[in-house]
């Protein structure tokens, strides 16, 4: 009977202990098996991230059939492109809006920490007429939004620039909010893909 | 290596239905909001405005061919067309792009319904859309009712329930 009570006891004790902790962002790390091109998802049970390599060559392709000359192409190709994925997995009946402003996430590189480059920098780097509009066009919605708020179902695309050189390393600070309250989450040693 | 690039962005767009779709919901608008008035030509250069499509609930859809969402959501909602095309109306528009890269992808996916052409990104600018693909339901008033960021199952018959019920 006491081992009985006991055991209920700490039943409900470990499950009082999961409503009221904190949610804790999980990062994992995966290697598609047919590209190598290596993946990092992070979670915290509301916002949900997920980085993927993008080769060079995958990401100069790209922007060349989309209009961009090939300096250009290649400049963007080796800034440590990330396709990347967002998503609100709040279950629906909870309301918890989410907040993603990429303004506020930090990369750590060689113990120097900066902030993402961000679609409007690149393009503020080009002069009139080096670009088409519609190669600008492209890119845009290309681009993972700078700002952007999911609802509950809600999931965004694009690609992320890093300006780093391919094979190079970082430390990204993710900041996000979930109804209104500020979250943010390391995820260590993403590396950049090298050229193939 | 023009071929490797190729299977790379095959394999990238393949591994994308692992994380394309998630809970099917519609989020209802902030109040019921007219929708900003256009006129676009279709791919076969018909003329559209958005105002002759009052009377029946719309679903609009912005997309474009590259955009690996929007590519997986597109025979879902062809799908969706051919259960409720009685009584919705629906609008694909492409951003950004021409005719024949659209011809060239309905020959993969066949799409039934209209599909716009906002080639110099003008009617994109004045709608409320961060990130492709992004759709809108409005309302036989023309007002925005629901949106939904990122692909859905369009033929989900739940969700088509939704967007007939206004």
């Amino acid at each position: 009977m006491i081992c009985s009570l006991s055991l209920q006891l700490r039943g409900f004790l470990l499950c009082a202990m999961l409503i009221a902790a904190p949610a804790m962002a999980g990062v994992t790390q995966s290697v598609d098996e047919q590209t190598a091109l290596v993946s990092w998802k992070m979670d915290d049970g509301n916002f949900e991230l997920e980085l993927t390599q993008l080769l060079p060559d995958q990401t100069r392709a790209f922007f060349l059939a989309r209009g961009f000359s090939k300096e250009i192409a290649n400049r963007i190709a080796t800034a440590c492109i990330m396709q990347t994925i967002g998503r609100n997995i709040t279950e629906k009946s909870v309301q918890g809006a989410v907040d993603v402003d990429l303004k506020q996430w930090r990369m750590l590189h060689n113990g120097v920490e900066k902030a993402v480059k961000l679609k409007e920098q690149w393009d503020g780097e080009w002069h009139a007429g080096e670009v088409s509009d519609t190669a600008r066009l492209a890119f845009r919605w290309a681009t993972f939004p700078t700002q952007q708020d999911f609802a509950p179902g809600d999931f965004g695309w694009g690609m992320t620039s890093f300006a780093l050189p391919p094979g190079r390393d970082f430390d990204l600070k993710v900041v996000w909010s979930v109804a209104g309250v500020e979250k943010e989450a390391w995820i260590r040693g993403i590396q950049c893909a090298e050229e193939r | 290596m023009k071929r490797q690039v190729t299977i790379h962005w095959m394999l990238l767009l393949l591994s994308w239905s692992a994380f394309a779709y998630g809970e099917q919901s519609l989020t209802p608008y902030k109040g019921a909001q007219p929708a900003p008035d256009f006129e676009l030509v279709d791919v076969d250069g018909d003329k559209h405005r958005l105002s002759d499509y009052r009377g029946k609930p719309l679903i609009i859809n912005f997309w474009a061919t590259w955009c690996p969402p929007c590519r997986e959501e597109m025979p879902s909602m062809n799908r969706a067309w051919g259960k409720v095309k009685d009584d919705v109306s629906m609008l694909a528009i492409n951003v950004g792009e021409d005719e024949d890269t659209i011809f060239v992808f309905s020959a993969d996916y066949p799409i039934d319904f209209p599909v716009l052409l906002d080639q110099s990104g003008e009617v994109i600018r004045q709608w409320p859309v961060k990130g492709l693909p992004t759709t809108f339901v409005l309302d036989g008033e023309g007002n925005i009712r629901y949106t939904a960021v990122g692909a859905r199952e369009w033929d989900d018959d739940a969700l088509l329930e939704i967007v007939k019920s206004l």
